[in-house]
């Protein structure tokens, strides 16, 4: 063991314990559970690998899927390029820039439940806030939920309103390390608005930018809580995120097929991050 | 060497906080009213019998109360050592052998089981012969009425599902001139398990079910189809039903829009009585209760809910949890849940009391109703059914899919579940 090893053991300890008793571990036990008949009135059985098996003809499963995954790329694309616009407006030197910043953060800080009744409230057909608003402009109501489009869309406008102060105030982090005098420089040289902005603060933000996508990405991803609350996955089944389809086998207290799930959604996570990693250089990024 | 120490002590404090002895602990939940009703009745517990008992309160939702009920048992907790549970997922519990046979407690205590419904506890509680559970209040689906606005155009109280259609057509047509918002009739429709019983009552009503005679799933049927088309039809087609229904009505829903009084008729379980009479409520007086209607080809049907009380098998205090359990299944303690709830208890004999006649004139109502109940299937995998007919039935009555195609794939694939758990 060398000495430099041995100085860095004690520092590394704490870490290690703390990502494999919350990370590892549970990751290891969800897939155990996972190759197990682990339904609590059947009796208990290694089944091995046969509940993937299930998952491939489960058609439940796959539209799930592909309801996730879409709702991750719409959500996260819309969330990523309005971030990028607050967080540029809120870079600018103006009056009650520091109280427009705080007054920004406030979706992200309500509780993403709470955030969501009130989105369900504002769906209402009868008594909500979006209905009353469009009957005094068009005469008209439209059913928010009542249609596999109108509920996904209503999910996303929910999800952006909440995530986007999260992507905002990540990128004007980023935003505030690029040096002024490059600006500067650029602006003696004679480069426009767009040319400032395609050729020194993306590429410069890049790095910023990729880690805010992958956590959204990862976050979207595992989205329950507000389908959980203003759907339920309806109608007919329509917004069931894959968090959700694993949830129910829970409560149906089927464990085995519900962890088989839950760990196809960890791989999907875990594909998705691989692959940002990959194409977006994160080590060059992070450096 | 400090932080090993404030690890050891901070993790050491999180243990010792979990196990707290053998106090008993019963887990109930449900919105604030009903749970002042428990404590009330669990401090009366305490003085009477010097056991001292922790109450866990739940959420109202369901889902989210048996969610915390499968945790602690999927564990083997001790705690909690009582506990209500749905009908809907008794089954489940018990043949996850949660659930500690009451039969050695009911023979020694000479407890008599007469006194509560009989179908109820031969059908819900008596698992593979065990008795697991006993009933503490039982629901029915009801039809609530406007008798002042039946009365008002000379419109008799609905026997069947057609003349239903026939009286709400009319009545929201005259209606809707002084009442944009006005309905013909409120039920619900949202993909939850409350959807699951309103169309087992159609259903059953119209002649079929979701088995056959010899206990074969047959969902598929014309008398079925016929009868989810009527649903669809209601809403689309007569448009007597709101256009969320299928997206947003559930009991509270429903309640509270009939209660605005937005509504001429009303499916609902027996609780929303008490709330519609209240005194601040805008129908107060003006409201009758019945059986549901019925279409020509079949009988009236109530499907039937409730709550059950139970004794963890994982228990460390099963004596005293049977204590109890006797008491909240007492005479008083049951005619209080009527009174102070207006629930209907799952003891037969407090329905004679006059007090609960006086303060429950629709009690009769309640019971005949009981005779026509329908049981969800009493299958351990039986959430699963439910789910798929939730998906199904809502995708059908919101149009997405047509009626006969929705109940052929539904039926598909709770063949899938039963020959998976089966």
């Amino acid at each position: 063991m060398s000495r430099e090893f041995r100085t860095a053991l004690p520092f590394l300890l704490p870490l290690v314990f703390v990502v494999s008793v919350f990370m590892l571990f549970p990751v290891i036990g969800t897939f155990w559970m996972s190759l197990w008949q682990d339904v609590s009135f059947l009796p208990r059985k290694f089944v091995g690998l046969s509940h993937y098996l299930r998952l491939f003809r489960d058609t439940g499963f796959w539209q799930s899927a592909a309801f996730t995954l879409l709702f991750t790329f719409v959500s996260v694309a819309v969330e990523t390029m309005l971030g990028l616009f607050m967080a540029l407006l809120v870079n600018e030197q103006f009056r009650f820039r520091g109280l427009m910043r705080a007054v920004m953060l406030l979706p992200w800080a309500i509780p993403s439940v709470i955030g969501a009744r009130i989105w369900q409230l504002i769906y209402r057909y009868d008594y909500g806030l979006a209905n009353y608003v469009l009957q005094k402009i068009s005469g008209k109501v439209v059913n928010w939920l009542g249609s596999s489009t109108g509920a996904f869309l209503s999910l996303i406008i929910a999800d952006v309103w909440r995530t986007t102060p999260f992507v905002a105030i990540i990128l004007l982090a980023g935003l505030q390390v690029i040096p002024d005098e490059i600006y500067r420089q650029a602006k003696v040289d004679g480069a426009t608005l767009f040319q400032r902005f395609f050729r020194i603060t993306l590429p410069l933000l890049k790095p910023i930018l990729i880690v805010a996508v992958l956590f959204r990405t990862i976050d979207a991803l595992r989205v329950f809580d507000i389908i959980y609350v203003i759907t339920g996955g309806g109608p007919g089944g329509a917004t069931t995120s894959l968090s959700l389809y694993g949830y129910k086998y829970f409560l149906l207290g089927d464990f085995g097929y519900g962890s088989a799930i839950s760990i196809s959604l960890f791989l999907l996570a875990l594909f998705i991050a691989l692959l940002y990693i990959k194409t977006g250089r994160f080590k060059e990024a992070v450096l | 060497m400090h932080r090993f120490v404030f690890f050891s002590i901070f993790f050491g404090l999180i243990f010792l906080n979990c196990e707290k002895g053998h106090l008993l602990t019963i887990a109930v939940g449900g919105a604030p009213n009903e749970l002042d009703y428990w404590e009330k009745l669990i401090r009366e517990f305490e003085e009477r019998t010097g056991i001292k008992v922790k109450l866990i309160r739940q959420p109202t939702d369901t889902d989210q109360r048996r969610q915390s009920l499968i945790i602690p048992l999927k564990a083997k907790k001790p705690d909690p050592d009582v506990f209500l549970m749905d009908i809907a997922w008794l089954g489940g519990f018990a043949a996850s052998g949660w659930l500690q046979a009451l039969d050695d407690y009911v023979k020694r205590d000479t407890f008599d089981l007469t006194k509560f419904f009989k179908p109820v506890v031969t059908s819900v509680d008596i698992y593979e012969g065990a008795l697991v559970a006993l009933p503490v209040y039982i629901d029915c689906g009801l039809l609530y009425y406007r008798k002042d606005l039946l009365e008002k155009y000379g419109c008799p109280v609905p026997r069947t599902w057609e003349e239903l259609l026939q009286v709400a057509t009319l009545i929201q047509k005259k209606e809707r001139t002084r009442n944009p918002r006005f309905y013909g009739f409120v039920w619900q429709g949202a993909q939850y398990e409350g959807l699951v019983c309103n169309f087992l009552e159609f259903i059953t009503s119209a002649g079929g079910g979701l088995f056959d005679s010899l206990g074969n799933i047959n969902l598929c049927s014309k008398t079925n189809i016929h009868a989810l088309t009527f649903m669809k039809d209601l809403i689309h087609k007569y448009k007597i039903s709101p256009p969320n229904t299928y997206t947003e009505m559930k009991e509270e829903e429903v309640r509270i829009s009939f209660q605005n009084g937005d509504a001429l008729f009303e499916r609902n379980w027996p609780y929303a009585w008490k709330l519609h009479e209240s005194n601040d409520s805008p129908v107060k007086g003006k409201i009758g209760v019945t059986l549901l209607p019925a279409f020509k080809t079949g009988k009236t049907a109530s499907a039937l809910g409730g709550w059950h009380i139970g004794i963890s098998a994982y228990s460390d205090n099963k004596e005293q949890a049977w204590q109890l359990v006797k008491f909240i299944l007492s005479y008083e303690s049951q005619k209080r849940l009527a009174i102070d709830l207006g629930w209907n208890p799952g003891r037969e004999d407090v329905y004679e009391d006059p007090e609960l006649k006086h303060n429950l004139p629709h009690i009769n109502v309640l019971k005949e109703s009981f005779n026509h109940a329908v049981a969800r299937p009493n299958v351990p995998y039986y959430t699963r059914l439910s789910q798929i007919l939730q998906i199904y039935v809502n995708a059908a009555i919101s149009g997405r899919m047509g009626p006969e195609e929705a109940l052929k794939k539904a039926e598909e694939k709770m063949r899938e579940i039963i020959h998976t758990y089966e």
